[in-house]
């Protein structure tokens, strides 16, 4: 078995460990992997079967509750507005990660490829940004959104999240790793510089733009600070999800059952995200460009 | 003949123009965002820094005060030297951890997709959730001291709160590094693979000789982002002291002190000094990593 | 002459009527149950405590509207971060019109002319203040010893006993100090995988020991420090040795969050906190029996009063409006609603509390509020981080309280 090398196109991935010892070896491999995958689950796990308990039995570490009930679930569903919590996160994810996506290559790609005075300023400049806490912005942006009457609706919150930094940069690396043959066949061809960021650059990017999408959405879905502040205030009909499931903890208590049933809802679209766009990890995208 | 010459460069020279226009055109809408919403509140802190100010404004203009109270504020160094601690540590944690579960991943393994999704699972849950998750686990009588003994409160014990924190955080950003790590994984094109084996090359002499200087602009971008992350440690240090640093100032954290003082205490001035060196802070650590490692960036 | 005679006379009465119709129409009654004619729209808003208190909370709101049908009240609570949300929109000049203050963030509130004064309301609706318990209203009263807000509930610390494990070592609740100790000492080994008492190494504990012994952390009018006294002293002494004894724990010692927690767990047989502790027993530990007692007392009796007020914004846009809400609010048929159930108690001494909270109420003379002076966070969590440290060895009391004693001068 080969670590680190992606497989060779053609290869067949199910051929059979020859001799013993790699048969053991693969065994022993796998067990482990098994083993820290369990460890990575066993969280959740937890948080599922706190779920269907009732609040004195989560007090224990049981696993297993003792008569599972999805009351939880139900209340979290019919007494609150969790269904509107959640499309109101999945409407602002997936508005803000289309954004970042079209801004975010285009924008990598002007850093890494394009020649433009004051270039590597400018890409310190958005380095800079990342370096700005958001408890030290907090006022100057309320104060900003406030006097532009974007506070308590949607618009503010997708403005200051439009471009994310670290979005920008991950492109701009992953641009530089292109090799620039692809450019000079483009330029060969007399392709504008447009054209040859949509029809040669854009979409070698598979990989990174799958990356995008999975870290943006579950990022923004996530998120609780921001939405708190813009939103958190006042209208319940523009609640995102973690506002809705931080309304299970009180100030003496925390209904853990609700909070956890709220949680897995919550947890599910990331999950669905994740697992559908994980495909587009796939090796050979490069290698495919190359040979043709 | 001097003719075509003079062609030649004009659209040589207006080619350059061109590529700048687009160039400016195409980072112009981030431009805007970053300017407005990250470097203007930047600017505004650095004013406010230097005055005593409230809720509603300046209450009284001190100068460089603030700077000179920070220089003698014994906390504000400790939230710096655990910043600083805690950075060193969890960011070669994380990127050890990201690339390793990266590979494992990419490789020719069955049920890829059961193992991706097991890493990546711990960063999907938000920050508050798993911080809680794991209070449950890591205290006296928790699971963690089920499986291998002894009876200390991780979180409450002032020697291992701090890294208690640390490894939590490593485990949850592993996931979101890991898949920076394989798509950079993805970009590196198979005949690089094709061609050490056909020199005969084994597999871990693969990794070290080829695949990881590839993955130098991977590198370069994990650990700034890592970095950068780390030492702006905020959520975790919040909750698991909530929200007074301990035991014993060992779960303070630089952004902890600023937000203490900006919102329990009221002190934007003083609030925004603490930023501000922070920020200083992290700019300049980021500019020397650049330094070393920059040269690597243009592949 | 006849005519003049009868003309001032009339004129007067005239006067007399006029005026006694003027002054109906603009004053309410002290109860607040009629009122002017105050319209708009209000904004309410808090944190949610319990869910149920929500609940009650919702229902007096609803009766307030009935009563007075002109105002309509918007009520939303803020889950998470309270003082960021409100700073932010304090800052922006969008405040809520009613909101609730901790009586620990009240000084730096106050200083920040976030809040409206309220007394001309006061004298304008002949609102009797004498119903509220002086020391929580005085803990909303600014420098100015204007009025700032009004306590909406309060709690103080009771000692609160596991009924199976006292009875079973044969011990009776402790009332002063030396008892608490023996008490302690015959608890000893009797509380399987926990320690006779439990101890939260927090300040907001560890001050009504302080007040017992007749100590204190500042000087009555707030300008110097006394908390590096013997008085102060003495009682750090006699908490810390309780723990390093092991007749008492830690929350983390006894791998809980809080101590509550752990007379649920049954880890600990006497814990000292406050009436939330009860509703919360009640949800999570309905099987476990305990009492509560009244606080222990030392040199004298001493403890913290935990309360929240209704204030107005300084920028409220319906200050009328806003105010017929807070006179509502904390008048008797509104306290007295929301306090039925327990969750709370009674900020005014003319409103019964629930049943079983005689050991809390008994507390009100000797209940000083839990808030210091602006800015004073800071030194709080230096307090609070010397004390552990002095908990896990690495620092002296004598060099704790030097140190908080020099954090807090130069914080005022």
């Amino acid at each position: 078995m080969a670590i680190g090398v992606a497989p060779l196109p053609g290869a067949d991935r199910s051929i059979p460990a020859r001799t013993p010892a790699e048969r053991a070896r693969r065994v022993l491999t796998y067990a482990i992997l098994l083993a820290i995958a369990a460890l990575f689950f066993v969280p959740f796990l937890w948080t599922i079967s706190t779920s269907l308990k009732t609040l004195p039995e989560t007090t224990g570490f049981d696993l297993l509750p003792d008569s599972p009930s999805l009351r939880a679930y139900r209340e979290v569903l019919t007494e609150f507005d969790f269904l509107r919590y959640a499309a109101n996160s999945f409407f602002l994810a997936g508005v803000i990660t289309l954004a970042n996506l079209v801004l975010c290559s285009v924008g990598g790609y002007a850093f890494a490829r394009l020649r433009f005075p004051g270039r590597e300023v400018l890409f310190m400049l958005v380095l800079a940004t990342l370096m700005i806490p958001d408890q030290l912005r907090l006022v100057p942006v309320f104060l900003l959104l406030s006097g532009w009457g974007l506070v308590g609706g949607f618009t503010g919150y997708m403005l200051i999240k439009l471009v994310l930094a670290s979005n920008l940069f991950f492109m701009r690396q992953y641009f530089l790793t292109i090799p620039k043959d692809f450019e000079e066949a483009a330029k060969l061809d007399n392709a504008g510089h447009f054209k040859t960021f949509w029809k040669v650059m854009l979409p070698l990017t598979g990989p990174a733009l799958a990356a995008i999408t999975i870290l943006t959405f579950q990022g923004i879905w996530n998120e609780f600070f921001w939405p708190l502040i813009l939103l958190g205030f006042g209208d319940p009909s523009k609640y995102t999800v973690q506002l809705g499931i931080a309304q299970f903890s009180f100030q003496y208590q925390t209904l853990w059952p609700q909070l956890m049933a709220a949680s897995v809802i919550a947890i599910l679209p990331i999950v669905v995200i994740f697992v559908v766009f994980q495909r587009y990890f796939v090796a050979g995208v490069v290698a495919s460009g190359v040979k043709g | 003949m001097a003719a075509t010459v003079v062609r030649k460069q004009r659209t040589l020279g207006s080619a350059r123009v061109r590529e700048a226009f687009v160039g400016y055109a195409f980072i112009a809408v981030p431009m805007a965002i970053f300017l407005t919403f990250f470097i203007y509140p930047l600017v505004y802190s650095a004013y406010i820094s230097r005055y005593d100010w409230g809720v509603f404004g300046k209450i009284e203009a001190l100068g460089w005060e603030n700077y000179r109270t920070l220089v003698n504020d014994e906390i504000f160094w400790r939230a710096i030297k655990n910043t600083l601690l805690y950075t060193a540590v969890v960011v070669p944690l994380e990127m050890a951890l990201a690339l390793t579960l990266a590979v494992i991943v990419n490789a020719g393994i069955r049920g890829k997709g059961f193992f991706r999704s097991a890493f990546y699972f711990p960063s999907l849950a938000s920050s508050a959730a798993i911080t809680a998750i794991a209070i449950y686990i890591l205290s006296a009588d928790g699971l963690l001291n089920a499986l291998i003994g002894g009876e200390r409160s991780w979180f409450g014990d002032s020697d291992t709160a701090l890294w208690s924190i640390a490894g939590l955080n490593a485990w949850t950003t592993s996931g979101t590094l890991m898949l920076f790590y394989l798509a950079a994984l993805q970009a590196i094109p198979t005949d690089v693979y094709e061609a050490a084996a056909i020199d005969g090359a084994k597999t871990w002499r693969t990794f070290w000789r080829i695949t990881f200087p590839l993955l130098k602009p991977g590198h370069f971008f994990v650990a700034v982002v890592s970095m950068i992350g780390a030492l702006q440690l905020f959520d975790q240090s919040f909750i698991v002291s909530k929200g007074s640093g301990g035991p014993n100032y060992s779960t303070l954290s630089a952004v902890l002190y600023l937000y203490r003082t900006a919102i329990a205490d009221v002190q934007f001035g003083y609030a925004a000094a603490i930023g501000i060196a922070l920020f200083a802070l992290i700019f300049t650590l980021t500019l020397i990593q650049r330094l070393l490692f920059g040269k690597a960036e243009t592949a | 002459m006849k005519r003049h005679k009868l003309l001032l006379p009339a004129l007067l009465l005239g006067l007399v009527i006029f005026a006694g119709a003027a002054a109906s129409t603009s004053q309410g009654t002290t109860d607040g149950t009629t009122g002017a004619a105050a319209t708009g729209e209000v904004t309410l808003s808090g944190w949610a405590s319990s869910p149920t208190e929500t609940k009650l909370l919702k229902a007096v709101i609803r009766g307030f509207e009935k009563t007075f049908p002109g105002v309509k009240v918007n009520y939303a609570p803020i889950s998470g971060d309270y003082p960021a949300a409100m700073l932010a929109n304090f800052a922006a000049r969008k405040p809520a019109d009613v909101f609730y203050v901790d009586s620990n963030v009240a000084p730096d509130w106050i200083k920040q002319r976030l809040l409206e004064p309220l007394d001309g309301f006061v004298a304008q609706s002949k609102l009797k203040t004498a119903a509220f318990y002086p020391s929580l209203l005085n803990g909303f009263r600014g420098p100015d010893k204007k009025i700032y807000g009004f306590p909406k509930d309060w709690s103080p610390l009771a000692m609160e006993t596991n009924n199976r494990l006292l009875t079973a070592a044969g011990v009776k609740a402790p009332t002063t100090w030396a008892e608490l100790s023996a008490a302690a000492r015959k608890l000893r080994g009797k509380v399987p995988g926990g320690r006779p008492i439990c101890l939260s190494p927090s300040w907001d504990r560890m001050l009504a020991f302080v007040y017992q012994n007749g100590g204190s952390f500042l000087n009555s009018t707030k300008t110097k420090s006394t908390v590096n006294t013997p008085a102060v002293k003495q009682a750090a002494e006699f908490y810390v040795g309780l723990i390093k004894s092991g007749l008492a724990g830690t929350p983390t010692q006894l791998g809980v969050g809080w101590c509550g927690e752990a007379l649920g767990k049954e880890k600990a047989a006497i814990v000292f906190e406050g009436n939330w502790v009860v509703p919360f027993m009640a949800d999570t530990f309905p099987s476990v029996a305990f009492t509560s007692n009244k606080m222990v007392r030392g040199k004298q009796e001493g403890n913290l009063a935990f309360t929240v007020s209704y204030s107005m914004a300084r920028d409220s846009k319906n200050k009328p409006a806003a105010w017929q809400l807070i006179r509502y609010l904390v008048g008797q048929p509104g306290m007295k609603t929301w306090t039925s159930k327990g969750l709370a108690l009674p900020s005014r001494s003319d409103v019964k509390p629930a049943a079983g909270r005689a050991a809390f109420i008994a507390a009100a003379p000797s209940a000083r509020p839990w808030q210091f002076a602006p800015a004073f966070t800071k030194v709080m969590d230096v307090a609070n981080n010397e004390l552990t440290a002095v908990l896990e060895g690495k620092q002296t009391i004598a060099g704790m309280l030097k140190k908080i004693e020099q954090t807090a001068n130069d914080a005022l």
